[in-house]
C-alpha cells in the first residue's frame, strides 16, 4: 500500500485478472460453449460441408458404447491393452515441412527438444514445433497475438474462450478453411479423421465452413455432474439409489455434516443440479418462442433449494467463502462428502490423489434425479467438444494438406501403433508395458505431456484408466445409466454470431453475480428476481435478435 | 582526514524564509540547469515511448471497441459508454465501496508503517532488529491467494480458531464472511501482507537523520517523546507527505486482487471497487469500451485528487510532488 | 580539492551515554508488540513449509496447508531443482534482474537528480509529466502493440524497458535528494563541481540508504515480473525466467474446464499441488532472504552531514 505502487503489484494484479477469466468457465460456461461470435451455420449449408463419417472400429471395447437418442451415446471403456498393435497409418504423413504448434498446457512444460518431440517428429515425418504454453493465462495470451498477428502455423483455441479469443472473427482472416479438404468425402483421405462423429466438426464449424480439428469428442458430453465420497457412504449404508429427489438430498446434508468433527455434506454444488429441476442450458422453445432460463419457474425453485441450503449449515465454510482452489483437498480429505464438478474429474490421477491418504477412496456420482422425485428427470447435452485446433490461413494448399495427414495421424484410434505412440511414446524410453498396459517410465511422465499433440488432434473420447479399472467401470456405469436422460439443448453445437451491442446482455453479469451470491447465502431469491427484471429489457432485446437471425433462420439446431 | 561537523538542528525542523523569487530569464536559466534537463530525458523518452504512445488506446471509451477490428475501426459510440456509466447504480455502488475502503485503510493503515519502523528504530540490538526486519517483510512476497488461504484457515468457518470455538461449546466467530465488517478484513489482511515491507523506506529516512541531532537534544534537555517529535518525525516528514499526497491520489485503488478473491465470500455488493467493476462488467464480458470508459473516468478523477492532495501540502506549507 | 566527504557512523548496541534507560514498562510493551509482530508472520511462513515438505496422504488428511508435520517428503523440491527449465531460468533470471536493475536504477538517479532541485528550469513540467503515468495507462493491448512495432515480440528488452521506469522510485529519490543539504551542494559548486560531479560525489555518497531500497525495489521487482513474459516469449519456454516457470508448477492441474478430462495419461500425482504452491513460494523467498542482509547494512549507517574536508 504505502511504498508499494511498484510494478510487481500492478503485475500480479494483472495476472490474476488473466487468472480469473481462465477460472470463469469453470464455474459458468461449460455448456455455454456455443454462445459465440462468427456466423451462425444453416443445416443445410453445413450439411454439404461437414466430413462424412466412418468409424473404424479396428479394436472391440471391454465396456462397449450404449447409445441414447440421436447423436447421443457413452463413451466406450477399455480394461486392457492389445499388445499387437495395429497401424492405421501408412508410412509417415509428413513431408519434411517445418512448423510451429501452440497449446495450452496447464502444467510444466517438457523442454524443447526432449526424446519425445524428437521420436514424434521422425514418426510424423515433419519438424513440428511443439510450444506449449501457460494455459491459465491463455486467454490473455492469444488476444495479443492476433492483435499482432503472430499466430502459428497450428493453433489449440478451447471452445469455452471462443468469444474471449473471438474465433468466429479469426475463422477466415487469420484462420484457414478447411472445408475444401475435408467436406463430403474428401475427408477420406484421412481416414483417422473421418471416424471422429459429424457434430465435433459443427462445434469448429463458422458460417457453413469447416475450420476446426476437433479433439476428445464425445457423444456423451455433460456440463458436470454431482459427485459424493462412495467409500464413506458405502461404510454408513447410504447408496446413491436411495436419493430420489432434491428432499432427499437436502436431508442427506444434514445427516452427514457434523461440523465438530469438521466435516460438511456439501462443498459447491451450483450449477451442476439445476437441470434435475428442468433449467434449461440457457434457452428453451415453447410454441416456437424463445425462452430464457431466467424467465422460468424451475429456475427460482432451484435457486430457492441453493440457498436454503447455503444458509442450512451443511455446506462447507470454506466453500461457502469461494475457496474453490482447495476444493479437490477437501474432497479427499473427507472434510466434504458432495461435491459439484465436471466428469473429466473421474480418472486415474484422481484415484492416485485420493487414495493417497485413503486406500479405499473411491469416487462415484449421483445418477439425475428430477427435483420432485417423480418427474421423468432430463439433462442437457453438452457441444461435442470443447478442444479444437486450427490452422494458419497464411499456410499453401500442400502445407494444410501436409498437415491434415499428420492431424489424421494424431488422431488414430484407442490401442493402434499411433496412439500408443502419441499418448506413451517409445516402448522401453517412455514406456514399459507392465502386466498388459503401458506404464510411464521417469523419461516418459516428465516428456509425454498429452495437452501437447492429443490437443492437436485426437480420436473420439474413451475411458481408460490403467491399473484403475474400477474408475473406468464407476464412470461407464453411471453414463450408461443416464445416458436415457440426455437431450440436445436449444442452439446445440451452434456457433452463434452475437453482435458487440448485445455481449452484455447475454453475459448478463449482474444477474449472475447476484445468482452466485444467492447460492452462497448472501442476497436472496427475491435480489435475484430485482436483477432479472432489471435485465429484461436488453434480455428482450437479445432474444429478439436470436428470434430474427438464428432460430427463424437456422432452427434450434436440435 | 579531517572533518569538521556541523551541529544544524534547524536543518530538520525549520525552512529558511523563501527567500524574495526573482524570475530569471529562461535562456540563463536553461543554461543553468542545463545538466539537470539533460539527466532526466532518459526517464522521459523511456516513459513518452512505453506510457505514452500507447495512450491512443483510450480512445475505445468513446467506440464500440470490436478486438478484431482494431482501434481504427471500430464504430464510434461518441459519449454513450459514460452516460451509460452515470446510469449504472453498479457503478456508483463500486465507487462508494472504493471510497469507504480507501477511507478505512488511510486511517487503520496508512500510520502503522511508520509506527513500526519508530518502533523498530528503538531496539538496540543490531542483529534483532535486522532479524525481526526481514521476518516481517516477508509477506510482501506471498501472493493475495496465499494471504486469504491462510487467512481462511486460521480464522475462517472451519479455520482454527472456530474449530477450537465450535469444540468447546462457544459459538463461532463469522469473520471470512461477513459483509458488515469486511473493511475491517480487507485492512487486516493488508496490514500483514504490507506493513512491514512498507517500513523500508521509512527506515531509509531514518537512517538519514544525523544521529548528534540526537545528542544534542538530550543534552539541551530534550526527553524521549520530545526528541521523536522534534527530531524523527521531521526526518521523515518529506518522504511521508509524498507517500500521503500518492495514497490520496490513489485513493480510486483498493486492493484490486484481493477483493476479486473475496468476492464469493462476502456477496458482490460489498465488494465491489471500480477496478473488479471495469474488470467484470468490462473485460470479462467483453465489453471492452465500457470498462475503458470506467478506467479513464478513473483517471481523470485521480489526476485531480492528486492535483488537489499537492495542493492541499502546499497550503500546510509542504513541499508535497514538488515545491511550491 | 575539496569535497564534501560524509563520515559514516557506526550505530554501536550500546547505548549512548546521553540517551536516558527506558521504563520497565516499555521494555515489556515494546517486547509484546514486536513478539506479536513477529509471531504474525513466523507461524504462516511455518505452515507454508511444513506443507512444502508434506506428502500426497499428509495434505489430503489435513485437508489444507498442513500445520503439524505428518509424513514428510522432499519431492516438491527435488522434483523443481531436478528440472532443466528450471535452472536456466534461474540464470535467466539473473541476467534480467542485474542488466534491469542496472538501467532502471541509472535512468531513475540520473531523472530524480535532475528534478531534486528547486526551481530548476523546466522541472515542473517534466514532473507533470512523470506523475500522469501512475494514473493513465493505454491498456493492454496498445501497449502491446507499441512493444511489438518496435521488434519487441521475443526479445528480452521488452522484458526491460517497458517497465524500466518507476515513477513512484524517481519520486521517493528525488525527495530523499532535495533533503541533502544545500549547503554540501553550495560547497561543491563552489568548488567548481558541475551537477554530474555532485550527483557523483556528494548526493549519491550521502544517501545510500535510500539508494539500496530503490535498488531493492526494482531488483525485486524483475527478479518476480512474469506478466510481460506472459505478453512478449509465451511459447519460448528456454528463454523463460523463473518466476514463470514457476508459475507452471502453481498452475499444475488448475484450470482445465471440467468436462475436459485432464488425467489422460497424465500420472504423475506422488507430490500435492499443493506441496508443489508452496515449494515454489519457499524458493521464492530463499533469494531474498540471501540479499536482505547486504541492504541492512546501509541503513545501520547514521550521516553526518556538512562534514567537509578542507
Amino acid at each position: 500500500m504505502t511504498s508499494d505502487m511498484n510494478r510487481r503489484t500492478l503485475l500480479s494484479t494483472a495476472a490474476a485478472v488473466a487468472g480469473t477469466v481462465a477460472m470463469a468457465p469453470l464455474l459458468s460456461a461449460c455448456g455455454d460453449g456455443g454462445q459465440s461470435t462468427g456466423g451462425a451455420s444453416t443445416k443445410k449449408g453445413l450439411k454439404t460441408a461437414l466430413p462424412s463419417f466412418a468409424p473404424n472400429s479396428s479394436l472391440k471395447p471391454d465396456i462397449p458404447s450404449v447409445a441414447g437418442g440421436a447423436d447421443i451415446a457413452t463413451d466406450p471403456g477399455f480394461l486392457t491393452y492389445p499388445a499387437q498393435q495395429a497401424r492405421t497409418v501408412d508410412g509417415v504423413p509428413g513431408k519434411g515441412g517445418s512448423y510451429t504448434a501452440v497449446t495450452p498446457l496447464w502444467g510444466t512444460v517438457p523442454s524443447p527438444s526432449n526424446s519425445f518431440y524428437q521420436a514424434m517428429n521422425k514418426a510424423l515425418g515433419v519438424d513440428l514445433k511443439i510450444k506449449p504454453t501457460d494455459g491459465n493465462n491463455y486467454l490473455t495470451i492469444i488476444p495479443t497475438m492476433t492483435s499482432a498477428k503472430k499466430l502459428p502455423d497450428w493453433l489449440q483455441l478451447p471452445a469455452w474462450w471462443n468469444s474471449g479469443f473471438n474465433t468466429g472473427g479469426l475463422a477466415g482472416t487469420q484462420l484457414a478453411d478447411l472445408t475444401p479438404y475435408l467436406a463430403g468425402d474428401k475427408i477420406k483421405k484421412y481416414p483417422n479423421l473421418a471416424a471422429i462423429p459429424s457434430g465435433a466438426w459443427q462445434a469448429g464449424s463458422w458460417g457453413n465452413k469447416i475450420y476446426g480439428i476437433p479433439s476428445y469428442s464425445s457423444s456423451c458430453v455433460v456440463a458436470g455432474t454431482t459427485f459424493y465420497r462412495r467409500d464413506i457412504l458405502d461404510a454408513k449404508g447410504i447408496t446413491a439409489d436411495q436419493i430420489t429427489s432434491a428432499a432427499d438430498l437436502f436431508a442427506l446434508g444434514k445427516e452427514l455434516t457434523d461440523a465438530k468433527r469438521g466435516v460438511w455434506a456439501f462443498d459447491d454444488v451450483w450449477t451442476y443440479l439445476f437441470p434435475f429441476w428442468g433449467v434449461p442450458n440457457k434457452w428453451k422453445v415453447e410454441n416456437g418462442k424463445l425462452i430464457n432460463k431466467y424467465e422460468t419457474p424451475e429456475f427460482l425453485d432451484a435457486l430457492d433449494w441453493h440457498y436454503k441450503l447455503a444458509k442450512s449449515g451443511s455446506m462447507h465454510p470454506d466453500a461457502l467463502a469461494g475457496q474453490e482452489a482447495s476444493a479437490s483437498t477437501r474432497f479427499y480429505s473427507g472434510k466434504v462428502l458432495i461435491s459439484g464438478g465436471g466428469t473429466g474429474a473421474w480418472n486415474l490421477t484422481d484415484q492416485q490423489s485420493g487414495s493417497a491418504a485413503n486406500k479405499d477412496y473411491r469416487r462415484g456420482a449421483f445418477d439425475v434425479f428430477a427435483a420432485d422425485g417423480t418427474s421423468r428427470p432430463s439433462l442437457f447435452l453438452g457441444n461435442s467438444t470443447g478442444v479444437i485446433s486450427y490452422l494458419n490461413r497464411g499456410l499453401g494448399k500442400d502445407q494444410i494438406e501436409e498437415l491434415l495427414a499428420v492431424a489424421d495421424y494424431l488422431a488414430a484410434p484407442y490401442g493402434s501403433a499411433e496412439y500408443t505412440m502419441v499418448n506413451f511414446g517409445v516402448e522401453g524410453v517412455h514406456h514399459t508395458m507392465v502386466k498388459g498396459v503401458p506404464t510411464f517410465t521417469d523419461a516418459g511422465k516428465k516428456y509425454v505431456q498429452p495437452q501437447t499433440y492429443s490437443f492437436l488432434a485426437s480420436c473420439p473420447q474413451v475411458v481408460s484408466n490403467p491399473g484403475a479399472d474400477q474408475v473406468t467401470r464407476d464412470f461407464t456405469a453411471w453414463q450408461a445409466a443416464n445416458v436415457k436422460y440426455l437431450y440436445k439443448p436449444v442452439f446445440w453445437n451452434m456457433n452463434i454470431s452475437l453482435p458487440a451491442s448485445l455481449a452484455t446482455a447475454d453475459a448478463a453479469q449482474s444477474v449472475e453475480d447476484t445468482i452466485k451470491d444467492c447460492c452462497h447465502g448472501k442476497q436472496k431469491v427475491s435480489d435475484v428476481q430485482a436483477a432479472i427484471a432489471a435485465w429484461k429489457s436488453s434480455g428482450t432485446r437479445l432474444k429478439n435478435w436470436l428470434t430474427t437471425n438464428v432460430l427463424e433462420k437456422y432452427g434450434t439446431g436440435q | 582526514m579531517t572533518t569538521t561537523m556541523a551541529r544544524k538542528t534547524e536543518k530538520n525542523t525549520a525552512r529558511k524564509p523563501s527567500q524574495p523569487h526573482v524570475r530569471l530569464h529562461w535562456r540563463i536559466r536553461l543554461r543553468r540547469d542545463k545538466s539537470l534537463v539533460i539527466m532526466t530525458i532518459p526517464a522521459v523518452v523511456l516513459l513518452l515511448v512505453f506510457n505514452y504512445a500507447p495512450l491512443f488506446g483510450l480512445i475505445t471509451a468513446f467506440q464500440y471497441y470490436d478486438p478484431l477490428v482494431g482501434v481504427w475501426h471500430s464504430p464510434w459510440a461518441g459519449l454513450e459508454q459514460f452516460t451509460t456509466l452515470v446510469q449504472d447504480s453498479l457503478f456508483w455502488g463500486a465507487l462508494k465501496n472504493t471510497l469507504y475502503l480507501s477511507l478505512v485503510q488511510l486511517i487503520l493503515f496508512f500510520p502503522i508503517p511508520i509506527a513500526l519502523a519508530l518502533l523498530l528504530n528503538t531496539v538496540l540490538s543490531e542483529r534483532l532488529r535486522n532479524l525481526i526486519q526481514s521476518i516481517v517483510y516477508l509477506p510482501h512476497f506471498f501472493s493475495w491467494v496465499l494471504t486469504i488461504t491462510i487467512f481462511q484457515q486460521m480464522l475462517g468457518g472451519a479455520g482454527v480458531l472456530n474449530q477450537f470455538l465450535r469444540q468447546h461449546g462457544a459459538g463461532t466467530w463469522d469473520i471470512m464472511t461477513n459483509s458488515n465488517t469486511f473493511a475491517l478484513l480487507v485492512t487486516s489482511q493488508a496490514v500483514w501482507k504490507e506493513a512491514g515491507w512498507g517500513i523500508i523506506v521509512f527506515l531509509a529516512a531514518l537512517a538519514a537523520i544525523d544521529t548528534h541531532l540526537y545528542e544534542a537534544a538530550a543534552v539541551d534537555g530534550a526527553g524521549r517523546w520530545r526528541r521523536m517529535w522534534h527530531i524523527t518525525l521531521p526526518g521523515m516528514r518529506g518522504v511521508i507527505v509524498l507517500l500521503l499526497v500518492l495514497r490520496l491520489g490513489n485513493a480510486l485503488t483498493v486492493g484490486f486482487e484481493q477483493l476479486l478473491l473475496q468476492r464469493v465470500a462476502v456477496g458482490h455488493n460489498a465488494a465491489d471497487v471500480l477496478d473488479t467493476f471495469s474488470f467484470y462488467y468490462g473485460i470479462a464480458t467483453n465489453n471492452y469500451s465500457y470498462g475503458a470508459a470506467a478506467g479513464l473516468f478513473k483517471s481523470v478523477i485521480s489526476l485531480l485528487l492528486i492535483w488537489g492532495a499537492n495542493k492541499l501540502a502546499h497550503f500546510f506549507g509542504e513541499d508535497g510532488l514538488y515545491r511550491r | 580539492m575539496s569535497t564534501a566527504v560524509p563520515l559514516r557512523q557506526r550505530r554501536s548496541d550500546k547505548r549512548p551515554v546521553w540517551e536516558e534507560p527506558p521504563t520497565a514498562a516499555t521494555t515489556t510493551g515494546k517486547s509484546a508488540a514486536l513478539t506479536l509482530v513477529a509471531a504474525a508472520v513466523l507461524v504462516p511462513l511455518w505452515i507454508i513449509v511444513v506443507t512444502s515438505l508434506s506428502t500426497q496422504a499428509a495434505v489430503n488428511r489435513a485437508g489444507g496447508l498442513v500445520i503439524w508435520p505428518d509424513g514428510l517428503t522432499v519431492s516438491a523440491y527435488r522434483e523443481m531443482l531436478a528440472d532443466p527449465t528450471v535452472r536456466t531460468a534461474v540464470l535467466v533470471s539473473l541476467s534480467i534482474t542485474l542488466v534491469g536493475t542496472g538501467v532502471s536504477m541509472v535512468v531513475s538517479v540520473l531523472c530524480a537528480y535532475g528534478l531534486s532541485r528547486a526551481r530548476s528550469y523546466g522541472h515542473r513540467p517534466i514532473l507533470t509529466l512523470l506523475v500522469v503515468t501512475m494514473f493513465v495507462s493505454g491498456g493492454l493491448i496498445p501497449t502491446f502493440l507499441v512493444v511489438t512495432g518496435l521488434g519487441g515480440y521475443g526479445r528480452y528488452w521488452a522484458l526491460i524497458l517497458p517497465s524500466a521506469v518507476s515513477v513512484f522510485n524517481i519520486l521517493v529519490l528525488r525527495s530523499f535528494y532535495a533533503g541533502t543539504s544545500a549547503e554540501l551542494i553550495d560547497a561543491a559548486r563552489m568548488d567548481g563541481a558541475g551537477d554530474w560531479r555532485t550527483l557523483w560525489s556528494v548526493v549519491l555518497p550521502t544517501s545510500r540508504a535510500v539508494t539500496a531500497v530503490i535498488t531493492l525495489f526494482y531488483a525485486v521487482g524483475y527478479w518476480n515480473a512474469f506478466f510481460n513474459v506472459m505478453l512478449y516469449m509465451p511459447t519460448e519456454s528456454q528463454k523463460w525466467p523463473l518466476q514463470y516457470v514457476l508459475l507452471t508448477y502453481v498452475n499444475r492441474g488448475n484450470g482445465l474446464p471440467g468436462s475436459v478430462n485432464s488425467g489422460f495419461g497424465n500420472a504423475h500425482a506422488e507430490t500435492a499441488p499443493l506441496s508443489l504452491q508452496m515449494a515454489v513460494v519457499v524458493l521464492t523467498l530463499v533469494p531474498l532472504l540471501v540479499v536482505y542482509p547486504f541492504m541492512q547494512k546501509h541503513f545501520r549507517t547514521g550521516v553526518l552531514t556538512g562534514a567537509i574536508k578542507g
